[in-house]
C-alpha cells in the first residue's frame, strides 16, 4: 500500500508533467496546441515583449516590432514592422510562435500566417486582471510558470498596496488629452482609462460609448477637470506648444491650479508588467503625497 | 442663435440673451469668478459657429466660382480634389513643421495653400484641353488626384508616429473644435482678402460663364480673371482646410439650391451662397455635436452623408443645364 503510493509518487508525476495542458485559447477564442515549449517566438507588441522578458523568456525572442524599447537590449532584436508587418522578414526568422495584438493585427495576415503554417497567438488586455492571466498564460506556453506566478504574485500585491493607500481619498477629476484638435481622450475599455480609475482618479470622459472617443470641449468645461495630462514620448506625444493652448481655459481647475502634467506614453500605452510603474507615475501625480515615503520605488 | 443653444446642455434663450446683454454693457467681463455658462457660451459655442460659418460661407462661395470657372455644375473643391491638396499640404506642415500644431498660424495656411495651388494647376491644365469640356473628364480627374493625394496623406501618416497620426487622420475628417478668436481673426482675414478678391469678379464670371471666348468679346481680361479667381479659390481653400480640415460637398450643394432659388447672377449668387453655405454648416455642425453628445461625430462625415446623395442626384439627372 504504501510502496504502491510512493510508486504512485514517483511514475505518476512525470507522467502528469507530459499531460499538463498544451492547449491554449487566445483572445481572439483559437485554440493553439503547443506540443513543446516554443523557442523561437515573434512578439509583435511592446507589451507582449515586455511581458517575455518579465518571465525570463527574452532569450527566445527573435523578431519584435519597432516600437519595442524596452528592456535596452530589444532594441538589438530583428524588427518586422508593426501594423503591417512584413511577412518575407517573418518568414525568414523561422519562428515556432507569434504573438501578436488584436488591435493592429489584421484578419488578411493572420490568414496568411494560417497557410504559413506559423502558430498565431492574440493577446489583448485591458485590465490588470488580464495582464496577470497574459503574464501566467506565457508562463506556461513557454515553460517558465514558477517565474510567471512569482512576477504576478509580486505584482498583485504591490498593486493592492498602492489601493490599500488610495482608499477613501478624493478621486481628481482628470482629462487625458491624445490629441487637442481635435479633442480626443480616452473612454471606458480603454486601457488608460483602467489605470486613471486604479490610481485614484475619475476620468471625465467615463460617460463616453468609445474608447477613444473624441469629446466635446463643452463637456469639459462642465466637468471642470482638476488634471490634465498630456502623453508624452520618444514615438508619440502632444507637443508642448500645443499643451500651451489648453491654457486659455481659465475656468478649469487645472488650468488654475497649474496641474497640467506630461506622462510616458510608452509606459501608459503597454498593458504590460510595468503597469506599476504606470501606475505609481499617475499616483504620484494625483496623490503626491502617497509615495512620498517610497520615492525611490520609482524604478527606470 | 437656435444653434447656439444646443450642445451638450441646452442653454435656454433668456440665459443667451443675459450674457450677450452683459457682455456688450459690461466690456470689462467680471474677473475672477466667469460663470461656467458664460465661457461655454463665449469661448467654446461662439467662436465655434463664427468658425463654421466662415468655413461654410467659403465653401459655398469658392464652390460657386469654380463652378463659373470651369463651366462645370459639379466643380467643388473637395470633389476636384483641391481639398485633398490643400490637406497634404496642411499634413506635411504639420507631422514637419517646427511647433508642429494645428495652432501654428505661420506654416500651416501657407503649406495648405501651396497644396490647394499645385491641385488647382493640375485641374485648370486638364480643364484647358478641349476633352476638359466634358464635365466628367474634371470630375474623373479630380477623384484621381484626390486619391494621389490621400495616398500621400497616407503614406506621410505611415511614416510618422501613430498617435499623432492617430489626430491628424481625426482632424482630417473635419473638425471645427473652437478656435480662439485670434485664430479666427487670422482665419478671417484670409477669407475676407479671398471673398473681396470674388467678389469683385463677380461680374466677369457671370460673363465667363457664356464660354471664354464670349467672354473675352464682351471685354472681359479672361486671363487676369482666370488668375484672381484661382488665387482667391487656393487661398480660401488653404485656409478653410488648415483651419477645420477637410469638409467635403458644401460648396456644391448650396450653390445648387441658391442658384434654383435665385438665379445664376454671380452678384447675388455669391453672396447669398456663402451666407446660405454658412448657416448650412452651422447647423449641420450642431447635429454633428448633439447626435452622439457629450462625444463628436467628425463634421466631414456629416457633409458627406448629406451632400453624397445630393450629388449623386445631380449626377443622374444630368442637369448640366442649372450653370447657364
Amino acid at each position: 500500500m504504501n510502496k504502491r503510493r510512493q510508486q504512485g509518487i514517483l511514475t505518476g508525476m512525470p507522467f502528469m508533467a507530459n499531460v499538463a495542458p498544451r492547449t491554449f485559447i487566445d483572445d481572439m477564442g483559437r485554440k493553439l496546441f503547443l506540443a513543446k515549449h516554443p523557442k523561437r517566438i515573434i512578439s509583435l507588441a511592446p507589451s507582449i515583449t515586455e511581458m517575455l522578458y518579465a518571465i525570463g523568456s527574452g532569450g527566445e525572442i527573435v523578431g519584435v516590432t519597432e516600437f519595442c524599447n524596452f528592456p535596452e537590449e530589444v532594441k538589438t532584436k530583428p524588427k518586422v514592422g508593426y501594423a503591417q508587418p512584413n511577412i518575407e522578414s517573418i518568414v525568414s526568422l523561422q519562428p515556432d510562435l507569434i504573438l501578436a495584438p488584436k488591435s493592429f493585427v489584421r484578419v488578411d495576415l493572420l490568414k496568411k500566417l494560417e497557410q504559413l503554417k506559423i502558430p498565431t497567438f492574440i493577446l489583448e488586455a485591458h485590465t490588470v486582471e488580464e495582464i496577470m492571466a497574459h503574464i501566467k498564460l506565457l508562463g506556461r506556453m513557454v515553460g517558465r510558470s514558477d517565474a510567471a506566478n512569482e512576477q504576478t504574485t509580486a505584482l498583485r500585491k504591490q498593486i493592492s498596496e498602492l489601493s490599500d493607500r488610495l482608499k477613501g481619498r478624493t478621486r481628481p477629476r482628470i482629462l487625458y488629452v491624445l490629441n487637442s484638435d481635435p479633442l480626443i481622450t480616452v473612454g471606458p475599455g480603454s486601457f488608460i482609462h483602467h489605470l486613471i480609475e486604479l490610481a485614484g482618479g475619475q476620468n471625465v470622459a467615463e460617460r463616453t460609448a468609445t474608447p477613444y472617443p473624441r469629446l466635446a470641449m463643452e463637456e469639459v468645461l462642465r466637468q471642470n477637470p482638476e488634471v490634465l495630462l498630456f502623453p508624452v514620448g520618444r514615438f508619440e506625444g502632444i507637443p508642448p506648444a500645443e499643451q500651451d493652448q489648453w491654457k486659455r481655459w481659465t475656468t478649469l481647475t487645472a488650468v488654475k491650479e497649474g496641474k497640467l502634467f506630461q506622462v510616458e506614453s510608452d509606459l501608459l500605452n503597454r498593458p504590460g508588467p510595468r503597469i506599476i510603474q504606470a501606475l505609481r507615475q499617475l499616483v504620484s501625480l494625483l496623490h503626491p503625497d502617497v509615495l512620498q515615503d517610497d520615492r525611490v520605488a520609482v524604478e527606470r | 442663435m437656435a444653434c447656439l443653444r444646443y450642445g451638450t446642455q441646452v442653454i435656454e434663450f433668456s440665459t443667451i440673451v443675459k450674457v450677450f446683454t452683459q457682455v456688450i454693457l459690461d466690456r470689462a467681463v467680471s474677473s475672477g469668478e466667469t460663470d461656467l455658462t458664460q465661457t461655454i457660451l463665449l469661448d467654446v459655442r461662439l467662436p465655434r459657429l463664427l468658425l463654421a460659418f466662415c468655413v461654410g460661407g467659403s465653401l459655398a462661395a469658392v464652390g460657386v466660382s469654380l463652378q463659373a470657372l470651369l463651366r462645370n455644375p459639379l466643380a467643388d473643391p473637395s470633389v476636384l480634389g483641391i481639398s485633398s491638396g490643400a490637406a497634404l499640404g496642411a499634413a506635411v506642415a504639420l507631422l514637419f513643421g517646427a511647433g508642429a500644431s494645428v495652432w501654428s498660424l505661420s506654416s500651416l495656411p501657407i503649406c495648405a495653400f501651396l497644396g490647394a495651388v499645385v491641385a488647382l494647376l493640375i485641374i485648370y491644365r486638364i480643364a484647358a484641353t478641349h476633352y476638359g469640356f466634358s464635365i466628367y473628364t474634371l470630375l474623373l480627374a479630380g477623384v484621381v488626384l484626390s486619391m494621389i493625394f490621400s495616398a500621400l496623406i497616407t503614406f506621410l501618416t505611415s511614416i510618422a508616429d501613430p498617435n499623432r497620426a492617430f489626430g491628424m487622420m481625426a482632424w482630417l475628417l473635419g473638425s471645427l473644435t473652437g478656435p480662439d478668436y485670434p485664430t479666427l481673426m487670422v482665419l478671417i482675414l484670409y477669407l475676407g482678402v479671398g471673398l473681396c478678391v470674388l467678389g469683385s469678379q463677380a461680374q466677369s464670371l457671370n460673363l465667363l460663364t457664356l464660354g471664354e471666348e464670349a467672354a473675352r468679346s464682351l471685354g472681359v481680361e479672361v486671363e487676369r480673371v482666370k488668375k484672381l479667381v484661382f488665387f482667391a479659390t487656393a487661398l480660401m481653400t488653404g485656409a478653410v482646410v488648415a483651419f477645420s480640415g477637410v469638409i467635403g460637398f458644401v460648396g456644391l450643394i448650396v450653390p445648387h439650391a441658391v442658384r434654383l432659388a435665385i438665379g445664376a447672377d454671380h452678384r447675388l449668387l455669391l453672396p447669398i451662397a456663402s451666407l446660405t453655405g454658412g448657416t448650412f454648416l452651422m447647423v449641420v455642425d450642431t447635429v454633428a455635436r448633439t447626435v452622439l453628445s457629450p462625444a463628436e461625430i467628425p463634421v466631414g462625415v456629416v457633409t458627406a452623408l448629406v451632400g453624397g446623395p445630393v450629388f449623386l442626384y445631380l449626377l443622374m439627372n444630368r442637369r448640366a443645364q442649372l450653370i447657364t
